[in-house]
């Protein structure tokens, strides 16, 4: 019973959640987490569970230190969502969520692609949900291109499995050499990643999510995709250049993004960047850094979240635009989520720095300069957006009236609380999350070069940070990204694929029936029709008389072809007075 | 007040700067080792480069009013 799929907790509990009491229900969605944590524990890895299916021996848990690892943080993070989240009483987010964390938990456990793919797919149709439910057109808008994206994405990966198996003959989820298959399947996971430019589902989709909505969804899709990454294509040299270059795009962007949520969704790209390069680099210690990153980048974006969804709660306004001098009235919220901009940050002493610092070293020991250059770029702006613009904006700044209309509840300080208590305690006691990483670890975060080199470059961030404040204030735009591709032209296929065949429908439904009044009325009064038809060829009726009215020609009058009923009543009056004239003269 | 404060910031950064010259070392051979307080400039031009591209890269290209969808969020 050990082995027992760890998803399947989550999904047992996401089919009796809607029958537990109203009441208890919030509370009882903290309970799969708490159950499969311990499920965690009891896993050794080297574990499996195998269950038929067709012809096939499906891989359904298969259990190493590297799933273990994102398993784990995947749980910690649902219990704090749900703590975030104990206010409130949508069943139908509950369940998603649910759903959501127990197919991430699938995906991270899955062992052969068929498992993958089932549980990658339900990852993406209960995650639509939390967008879905937060009831703006936009949110429905947007959460229709999630959906189609991650559609798309899906079926990209099953092409490619049931390619990989037609050409290896096994569907287990190894490391992939190359070929059509992996290519495909590489793609998918890159749209998942989020690598651009098939990224824009992210931006687009996560301001849109609800308030404990987009935490969650910060925390699952990219990382799993991550995971899924380090399992199959670690070494593949095109990452690492992909990474990089994701985590300075993210950066450019959230400089012109307005709202807050729409800044940390960016900072997703740029921050899952780290651990792609990572990835690419695909040694020991490159892979132990993206599984730490990933660990603590999912604790600290998902107290970000919380911060920005707090504010969003509080105020119902989530532009730069539109906020402003909060600091009087959410004073806790600004601790807490700076606790998370520290570590996003990498500040020494926070969770980011240990994790952030490993990914970079690894760079490093590569001999990779460039990409250590970019890398570090990207935390100046990381630091630049996250730590200093988003709250000096909200909490500080030019204050417009942005006063809090609703009362934050208690149980989303909480949540908060916990999510800072874990990230300070990574940044103070790295060896709590360096025992869980896949290798065994030999870095140390805290030299003196490392302190020194990361306080010189974000200290001096924040001394341009204040040099350059009056270019940095949020502007009321959108910005163009890769999904102009799918929305800008969205009117001309509208135009090409709704407009012109709906015409061409009409006309052929008018044509058809016409032609078939005319039949029917031809063939119910086959006279008229010939006279009409006569009429109007040669101008009269067949008879030769003309047509006296226009508009009378085609009237059939059976009076006019018998003769009236006066007429036989006359010959037979006429032939009665005859008999009678006959009878009295003939006697 | 606002002296003190920039003060403190200022002898924060010459810290952090001359802490790093002190302690130069090579560990892994990049270019810039030898640059004292390199990431000090790093930073703070980095941090610019960042800004005044973005900014630049949106003004002439990428920003558009926020009906360009043809939706401006009213049914918020």
């Amino acid at each position: 019973m050990s082995n027992f799929p760890p998803a399947g907790v989550f999904l047992v509990g996401a089919l009796l959640l809607p029958l537990v009491p109203r009441r208890v229900r919030a509370v009882a969605l903290l309970m799969p987490p708490v159950a499969s944590l311990v499920l965690l524990w009891i896993l050794e890895p080297g574990q499996t569970l195998t269950v038929p299916f067709l012809d096939f021996q499906l891989l359904l848990t298969r259990v190493d230190r590297l799933s273990l690892a994102f398993g784990y943080v995947f749980v910690i993070v649902t219990f704090l969502g749900g703590v975030y989240g104990l206010h409130l009483k949508d069943v139908g987010q509950q369940v998603a969520a649910l759903l959501y964390s127990g197919s991430a938990l699938g995906v991270v456990f899955a062992g052969d692609l068929f498992t993958l793919f089932v549980f990658w797919e339900v990852m993406a149709v209960a995650s639509v949900y939390l967008i879905w439910a937060r009831g703006t057109k936009r949110s429905r808008q947007a959460g229709y291109r999630y959906l189609f994206v991650h559609m798309a994405g899906g079926s990209l990966l099953l092409a490619g499995a049931l390619i990989h198996y037609n050409a290896t003959g096994s569907l287990l989820f190894e490391p992939m050499k190359g070929g059509l298959g992996a290519t495909l399947i590489l793609v998918s996971f890159a749209i998942n990643a989020a690598i651009p430019p098939l990224h824009a589902w992210l931006p687009d989709a996560y301001p849109q999510g609800t308030v404990t909505g987009s935490v969650f969804l910060s925390a699952f899709t990219t990382k799993a995709a991550v995971y899924a990454l380090a399992r199959g294509f670690a070494g593949w040299e095109v990452l690492v250049w992909a990474g990089t270059a994701m985590a300075v795009y993210g950066v450019v962007y959230a400089v012109l993004e307005n709202d807050i949520r729409g800044i940390l969704a960016y900072h997703i790209v740029s921050q899952v960047g780290y651990m792609v390069a990572g990835v690419g680099l695909g040694t020991e210690v490159a892979i132990n850094g993206t599984t730490a990153h990933a660990f603590t980048h999912i604790l600290y974006k998902g107290l970000l979240f919380m911060g920005a969804g707090t504010v969003l709660y509080a105020t119902g306004r989530s532009k730069l635009t539109e906020l402003g001098g909060l600091w009087r009235a959410l004073p806790l919220a600004l601790g807490l989520y700076m606790v998370g901009a520290f570590s996003i940050s990498g500040f020494p002493l926070f969770s980011g720095f240990v994790s952030k610092s490993m990914t970079v070293y690894a760079a490093e020991v590569d001999h990779r300069g460039l990409v250590v250059l970019l890398l570090n770029l990207a935390s100046v702006g990381t630091f630049l957006h996250t730590g200093l613009k988003l709250p000096y904006f909200t909490w500080f700044g030019p204050s417009r009236p942005a006063a809090p209309q609703t009362r934050v509840p208690w149980n989303m300080y909480a949540g908060m609380g916990l999510a800072a208590a874990i990230n300070i305690a990574i940044g103070l006691y790295p060896g709590l999350l360096y025992e869980l990483l896949p290798f065994p670890v030999d870095y140390r975060p805290y030299t003196f070069a490392h302190v020194s080199e990361t306080l010189q470059l974000l200290l001096f961030t924040g001394l341009g940070f204040w040099l350059l404040i009056k270019m940095l204030k949020g502007e009321p735009i959108i910005t163009l990204d890769t999904d102009w591709f799918y929305r800008r032209p969205a009117r001309l296929v509208y135009v090409i694929a709704v407009v012109y065949p709906s015409h061409l429908f009409a006309t052929t439904e008018r044509i058809a029936l016409r032609l078939v009044q005319s039949l029917v009325s031809a063939s119910r009064d086959p006279i008229a029709a010939l006279n009409a038809a006569t009429v109007t060829l040669f101008g009269r009726y067949p008879d030769g008389r003309m047509p006296r009215r226009r508009h009378n020609t085609g009237d059939y009058d059976p009076d006019r072809y018998r003769l009236p009923v006066g007429v036989m009543g006359l010959v037979i009056l006429a032939l009665f007075v005859a008999l009678m004239l006959w009878i009295l003269l003939a006697r | 007040m606002k002296s003190t404060w920039l003060v403190l910031v200022v002898v924060t950064l010459v810290l952090t700067v001359s802490g790093d010259i002190l302690t130069r070392k090579g560990e892994y051979g990049q270019w810039w080792y030898p640059v004292p307080g390199f990431f000090a400039l790093l930073g703070l031009l980095g941090c610019m480069a960042i800004v005044v591209v973005s900014k630049l890269l949106g003004r002439y290209w990428l920003q558009r009013r926020e009906d360009y969808y043809g939706d401006s969020g009213a049914g918020e």
